[in-house]
């Protein structure tokens, strides 16, 4: 029984998604009432998942019936933590936008609890082939989500590049596993890690060419370069909300099974990849600013500033480096779930909330469309300036915690010079984060993109609020309340830790 | 108690800003009340600095933990070096805004009290993520408040400061991080106090080099030092005058205070390996900013040379390697903020009225604006350095204090503030002093209101007590900057 409960979150998501799925047949439920059920499911899914968080567990419950290929620990759970409150406030950010775009039926919201579902299994795999299907669930989900927006001529285009890339890179991903199989003879994590162990390098020559070609359907799933030129255009296609949701919560998945593949199984050889690596992370930092000062619309630049933020977690990623039968930078790790949360609120935030003003004026599209918004609606700006601060990394927000850990864990495995890079890339970006707060504040909104009738006392504001207080509690955490016990940094950083710890037990 | 005073003196602005952004009152309540706050503040800076031993190190000093897993902690104190500069932010800001009385709105006076709460912690951080914390965040204000209230090509003058003082402060993060990884590595717990941080020992000289610079570049933007000024030029023209007066007289005094506080003693050996080339640049700086100011014809811009100018020569000051020079700096970096405050403002005020912005607009204004010249005219003095008032005795130690450094360089120094007093006065006869042409238009200009009068009535003041009386002052410093000097050259001569 006892093990029963770790299950729970998990089934909590699937059993309502299908509950969901039976909802959406009837036409006379509103949208209204899925947004509640949905939300009703992840709240629930949310505490208990919740309940285990500060305990340190490692259990594959009911292991005859699952045949040992999901594991439930403390570093699952914290990942299933973020990715139900990455899918609630979502649904919660968006649910204006949801309400009044017609394409949205009540069959979206099971398919996003099936994404949600996958996603956590992917986080809870303890084998490749699990963690295939897992991934293959949730990218499904998410490429008909992509497709939804029928109001838009580029959604074809985003739908198709994205199911044909994303199946092709699959692939690679089946292929790789294939090769571990053919050397390890099993596709269970733990297997791959013994074999690792007993064997010379010689050996090992097939499951490395397997293992990077899964790591290509990372690079891919996370956006890094070389297989980055996909986001723009997918994230302009996709409606809003989803591309809020691929941003943050589906980049946490991915994170997710590859930290536990990394930091558990594979360390041993995880220096081989670095000059990699390295390449990769300069070109992704180099290529996301790139194609981030360039846009003129909000929506790809905030995707183009995505890539990079990608380029800083792999920073993190090639700072984790293993000698003497273990990781030495352990800290590295923390750093990267870290920046996950960080960038998970700040990225929810600024999506979220340019979904929240597209869903009533339609118009707001461009940097110039944003013009003025600081004087028709002071609320929402002010909102939004610090999520762009935050994205930034400006002092003062949970972003700037983030960089500083990452950039720490950075120099202090000795990347002096991809730090270095890393800060210049970081500069530049505060041109584009800037120039956004710059047209909201310092200009007259435009003739055409004034509309009156604005009501901002519904869900989705009081989402965004939330988002933006826990932008702030992250940045200054303890500093402004010393005496009061809040969630501070500190907190979430033991959380990480705990989380890591479980990974081996 | 006393303790926490600098804590409620860093935070009380901001949490009064916050209030004042949520609550719909009209301009002048809100004025009238971030008036209030800055006067209150003001009376605690007093009794602190009556409190103040000159003798002892830092004081009034708070140690909390903020991020433990990566010791980061909320540590501030005061010693004699801020103590000063304290003083002379809670003085100028009150009075500052007596003269920036009318005419601006709500957001103004919020971005006002921000300002001068990132500027005070700042000022008494001692732990380095929490002084960059501040550090960036008092930008912040100033950033909304050139875009909203500036003038010309504000946006782009925004963003281009922004960018460029920031991208500064960003490779200084590095630096800084890099420092608590040194100190994670020799010690095995992590820490960014600047106490801690001094007693690392592993670093080798070039990667000092390195980070000295990191430093270097953050800092010598916000003064700014040649080359890193090109941002001035643009940002003095089109910003308003609250926020120039903010640049010029309090963020770019303490990048210099940054300078003694963090650089200077993290990096002793580099500092006196550099030193000479630092004092040339300065003089360089001094010389070619006030040739530059004598080709200007917009008002505003020329004061942006002249105050680049004279902080090169703080700058010159601080890296001469005596006590002459870094007291003389101490001393002008006051000097300097209440002359250029309020020539900057009263410029700003001219301004608002006349509407003209070159110098070969005005003139006239003595006769229409006896009290305003009258205060201008000490002020400029002032700026220029003449016996009596205080920027007199800044520089006159300074120039010894580069005398004692080296010769030559001290003969350089004493001829170059010649160009200064020449662009200064020139300016005066001809905006000032001298008639308007016959068949122009029409000058628009008042007198100073007792408002503002009151306003100034400290400055003057202090212009001629601090030029007549320096020791009341220097007292207060002197004991630290003596202490902190002898360690200094000490560490750096063992390393």
């Amino acid at each position: 029984m006892s093990n029963f409960i770790y299950l729970i979150p998990t089934l909590l998501v699937l059993f309502g998604a299908i509950a969901l799925l039976f909802m959406s047949m009837y036409e006379k439920i509103s949208v209204k009432s899925h947004i509640f059920v949905s939300s009703l499911f992840l709240i629930a899914a949310l505490v208990f998942a919740l309940l285990n968080a500060n305990t340190l567990y490692s259990v594959q419950p009911y292991e005859s019936f699952f045949n040992n290929v999901l594991t439930f620990d403390t570093f699952s759970n914290f990942f299933n933590i973020l990715l139900i409150l990455g899918t609630l406030l979502t649904i919660l950010i968006g649910e204006h936008y949801l309400q009044h775009r017609s394409y949205f039926k009540g069959e979206f919201f099971s398919i996003l609890l099936f994404a949600l579902f996958g996603m956590m299994v992917l986080a809870q795999a303890n084998e490749l082939i699990t963690a295939f299907i897992a991934l293959e669930i949730a990218s499904f989900s998410v490429y008909i989500m992509v497709g939804y927006n029928s109001d838009d001529s580029k959604r074809v285009e985003a739908i198709f590049k994205y199911l044909v890339l994303g199946a092709f890179i699959g692939t690679f991903f089946l292929l790789g596993l294939v090769l571990v199989f053919g050397s390890v003879s099993s596709t269970n994590l733990s297997d791959i890690y013994s074999y690792i162990m007993t064997n010379s390098s010689e050996n090992l020559e097939l499951l490395y060419i397997g293992l990077t070609l899964i790591l290509f359907t990372f690079l891919f799933k996370i956006a890094a370069f070389p297989f980055q030129s996909w986001v723009l255009d997918i994230y302009r296609g996709a409606p809003m909300i989803i591309t809020a949701y691929m941003a943050s919560t589906f980049k946490i998945a991915i994170f997710s099974f590859f930290l536990r593949l990394i930091l558990d199984y594979i360390a041993p050889i995880i220096d081989f990849w670095d000059t990699v690596l390295e390449v990769v992370i300069i070109l992704t930092l180099l290529f996301g600013t790139w194609l981030a000062i360039t846009q003129d619309i909000v929506k790809r630049m905030l995707a183009a500033s995505s890539i990079v933020h990608t380029g800083y977690l792999l920073l993190a990623f090639i700072a984790l480096s293993y000698t003497n039968g273990e990781i030495v930078n352990m800290d590295a790790a923390y750093s990267i779930m870290f920046y996950l949360i960080a960038y998970l609120v700040s990225a929810l935030g600024a999506f979220g909330l340019a979904s929240h003003i597209i869903s009533e004026t339609n118009i707001k599209v461009t940097f110039d469309d944003f013009k003025g918004l600081a004087k028709q609606r002071p609320f929402l700006a002010a909102m939004m300036t610090i999520f762009m601060l935050s994205l930034a990394g400006i002092p003062g927000t949970i972003g700037f915690i983030g960089k500083v850990y990452v950039f720490t864990e950075a120099l202090k495995a000795g990347y002096v010079a991809l730090a270095v890079f890393a800060i210049f890339a970081t500069i530049v970006s505060m041109y584009y984060y800037l120039r956004l707060i710059a047209v909201m504040y310092f200009y007259p909104p435009k003739e055409e993109c004034i509309s009156e009738d604005f009501n901002d006392s519904r869900v989705s504001t009081y989402a965004i609020l939330f988002v933006a207080i826990l932008t702030i509690v992250g940045g200054i955490g303890s500093a402004v309340v010393f005496f009061i016990p809040v969630l501070n940094i500190d907190t979430l950083i033991n959380f990480a830790q705990l989380a890591v710890k479980s990974l081996f037990l | 108690m006393s303790a926490d005073i600098l804590s409620f003196i860093i935070f009380l602005p901001a949490i009064v800003a916050l209030g004042l952004m949520i609550t719909t009152r009209d301009v002048n309540t809100i004025r009238n009340i971030a008036f209030l706050t800055t006067t209150v503040i003001l009376a605690l800076v007093l009794k602190l600095y009556l409190e103040f031993e000159p003798s002892s190190g830092m004081q009034f000093v708070t140690n909390v933990i903020w991020i433990e897993t990566y010791g980061i902690n909320y540590y501030i104190g005061l010693d004699g070096i801020s103590l000063t500069i304290l003083m002379m932010i809670a003085i100028l800001i009150p009075t500052s805004y007596l003269l920036l009385w009318e005419g601006k709105t709500k957001g103004y006076w919020i971005n006002m009290l921000l300002v001068q709460s990132g500027v005070t912690g700042a000022l008494l951080s001692l732990d380095v993520i929490l002084f960059y914390f501040f550090w960036e965040v008092m930008l912040l204000p100033v950033f909304l408040m050139i875009g909203q209230y500036g003038f010309g090509n504000k946006v782009f003058t925004t963003i281009k400061v922004t960018v460029y003082t920031m991208a500064g402060s960003l490779l200084m993060l590095v630096a800084i991080l890099y420092l608590g990884v040194a100190h994670h590595n020799e010690f095995g717990i992590w820490s960014f106090s600047y106490d801690k941080l001094m007693q690392i020992s592993t670093l080798e000289y070039n990667t000092k080099v390195w980070l000295f610079l990191a430093f270097l570049i953050a800092f010598a933007i916000k003064i700014p030092l040649f080359p890193l000024h090109t941002w001035i030029m643009e940002t003095y023209k089109n910003a308003p005058t609250g926020a120039v007066f903010l640049l010029s007289s309090i963020m770019a005094k303490l990048g210099v205070y940054a300078v003694l506080r963090f650089m200077i003693p993290l990096f002793p050996e580099v500092y006196i390996e550099f030193s000479t080339w630092f004092v040339i640049i300065g003089l360089f700086g001094l010389v070619y900013f006030g040739i530059a100011a004598l080709m200007q014809d917009d008002i505003k811009r020329m004061f942006a040379y002249s105050s680049a100018s004279h902080l090169s020569f703080i700058a010159a000051g601080i890296f001469s390697l005596n006590s002459y020079g870094i007291n003389g700096a101490l001393y002008l970096i006051i000097a300097h903020a209440i002359a250029t405050g309020a020539l900057f403002l009263l410029v700003g005020l001219m301004q608002e009225q006349t509407g003209f912005k070159t110098i070969k607009d005005l003139g006239g204004i003595a006769k229409k604006a006896p009290i305003f010249t009258f205060v201008f005219a000490v002020m400029l003095f002032a700026n220029v350095g003449l016996p009596g008032t205080n920027g007199f005795v800044s520089e006159l130690l300074i120039i010894f204090g580069v005398f004692n450094f080296n010769i030559y360089l001290g003969i350089v120094a004493a001829l170059s503030v010649i160009i200064g007093a020449s662009y200064m006065l020139w300016m005066f006869q001809r905006a000032i002093l001298q008639d308007r042409p016959e068949g122009s238009a029409e000058l628009k200009m008042r007198d100073l209101k007792i408002k503002e009068i009151v306003g100034l009535v400290p400055w003057v003041v202090l212009v001629f007590v601090m030029g007549f009386y320096p020791e009341v002052f220097i007292d207060k410093f002197e004991p630290t900057v003596t202490h902190y000097l002898q360690d200094i050259l000490q560490i750096g001569a063992t390393r």
